[in-house]
């Protein structure tokens, strides 16, 4: 039984690694915004090391609308998004009081990871492209996603792309059903990552790895919240 | 400030449709020029990718991966040109080449630079390229100015 206060301690570790990683590509390797990224792996540093969190949490959250305002919204898109929604998140846990505002706040974290599996796959199940398998093969014919020319071979394979298309959207449409159970929540947690060492792997996009990993627990507590009462 | 509070509104509510449908897709694409009069002569690709990536490099781009993700927010800076040319955009995607071009065996501080965007589709009978954009033509080095 994962409790309130674990949950939320792994979630501000996981989320101070993911920065870290992403301040350091920053710094050392784009050496874009470099000054602001500096001030983030600070403050990750301390949100880690756990001193002050509710005051750590609160300045990395005004400091983050320093980035977005910097590039007009997310540097990364949707892994952006999920470090984002996973700071307020924590920082709204931290400050509200004791009792059903801070479970609320953390455990909308846990709802969000829940809607964004799910409505991945919806929008694409509803999608004839996607059910048929054309809209994998445009990703890898022509998109700019593929990380290697090599890859856009892959579009010449259309019954793998078909079956991969269904594999993708049968997970993130079913994911919902595995929070009702314990071991298929946690099946359902190894396949999703699994998803995104793929898509990282493909497609480059490694922040999401990173990111989601970090909103699972707020996922797993809730389960234990609301199914297994506790 | 509103502007970047509006900023933040979409991460606390957000929409997580990811690859609903692929959208045409951008090639950002620049070009030397020697004065503002002549036709360009050659686009070079911006940012090529690698012919083939190893299994070990995939992984090990999990955890430093920046020149990827500073090309993906190219991306999405060229797909916010196509919506409507903000200069923030043309703006970063400018610095980018720039920085780029400092990279080049040859000096590149006489010349001019300009831009285009073409986005790729698929069409009736196969693969269709469309210009969407064309920036102003720059020098290469920012004038000093005292």
């Amino acid at each position: 039984m994962l409790t309130f206060e674990s949950a939320l301690r792994a979630t501000e570790i996981l989320l101070a690694l993911a920065f870290l990683q992403q301040s350091a590509e920053h710094i050392f390797g784009s050496r874009d915004a470099r000054s602001l990224f500096f001030w983030r792996a600070v403050m990750s540093i301390g949100l880690l090391l756990g001193y002050y969190s509710e005051w750590t949490l609160l300045a990395m959250s005004a400091h983050s609308l320093l980035i977005l305002n910097r590039y007009q919204g997310p540097y990364n898109g949707g892994s952006d998004r999920m470090g984002l929604l996973i700071l307020y998140c924590l920082c709204l846990s931290r400050w509200l009081p004791e009792g059903l505002p801070k479970e609320a706040a953390f455990g909308y974290l846990g709802f969000q990871v829940i809607v964004s599996y799910f409505v991945s796959g919806q929008v694409k199940i509803i999608n004839r492209d996607w059910r048929n398998g054309q809209a994998l093969q445009d990703v890898f014919s022509f998109s700019t996603y593929p990380v290697a020319e090599s890859l856009r071979a892959l579009a010449k394979r259309p019954r793998l792309l078909w079956a991969a298309s269904w594999a993708v959207m049968l997970f993130e449409v079913l994911f919902p059903l595995s929070f009702l159970n314990s071991t298929t929540l946690i099946w359902a947690l190894v396949v999703g990552m699994a998803f995104h060492v793929a898509n990282a792997c493909l497609f480059g996009l490694n922040r999401f790895v990173w990111f989601w990993i970090a909103a699972y627990p707020s996922l797993i507590w809730l389960h234990c919240r609301l199914v297994l009462g506790g | 400030m509103w502007k970047t509070l509006s900023f933040a509104l979409p991460v606390l509510f957000p929409s997580w449709q990811f690859f609903k449908t692929v959208e045409p897709s951008p090639r950002v694409q620049w070009a030397l020029l020697s004065d503002g009069e002549g036709d360009v002569v050659e686009w070079n690709e911006f940012r090529l990718h690698p012919l083939k990536v190893t299994a070990l490099q995939m992984v090990l781009r999990l955890f430093w991966n920046p020149y990827r993700n500073d090309t993906l927010f190219v991306v999405s800076c060229a797909e916010r040109i196509q919506q409507f040319p903000d200069p923030h955009s043309i703006h970063e995607i400018r610095r980018r080449i720039l920085s780029d071009l400092r990279k080049l065996p040859f000096d590149t501080t006489d010349k001019l630079l300009q831009f285009r965007l073409v986005f790729v589709h698929r069409g009736e009978v196969g693969l269709e390229h469309e210009v969407v954009f064309l920036s102003d033509i720059t020098p290469t080095v920012v004038p000093v100015t005292c």
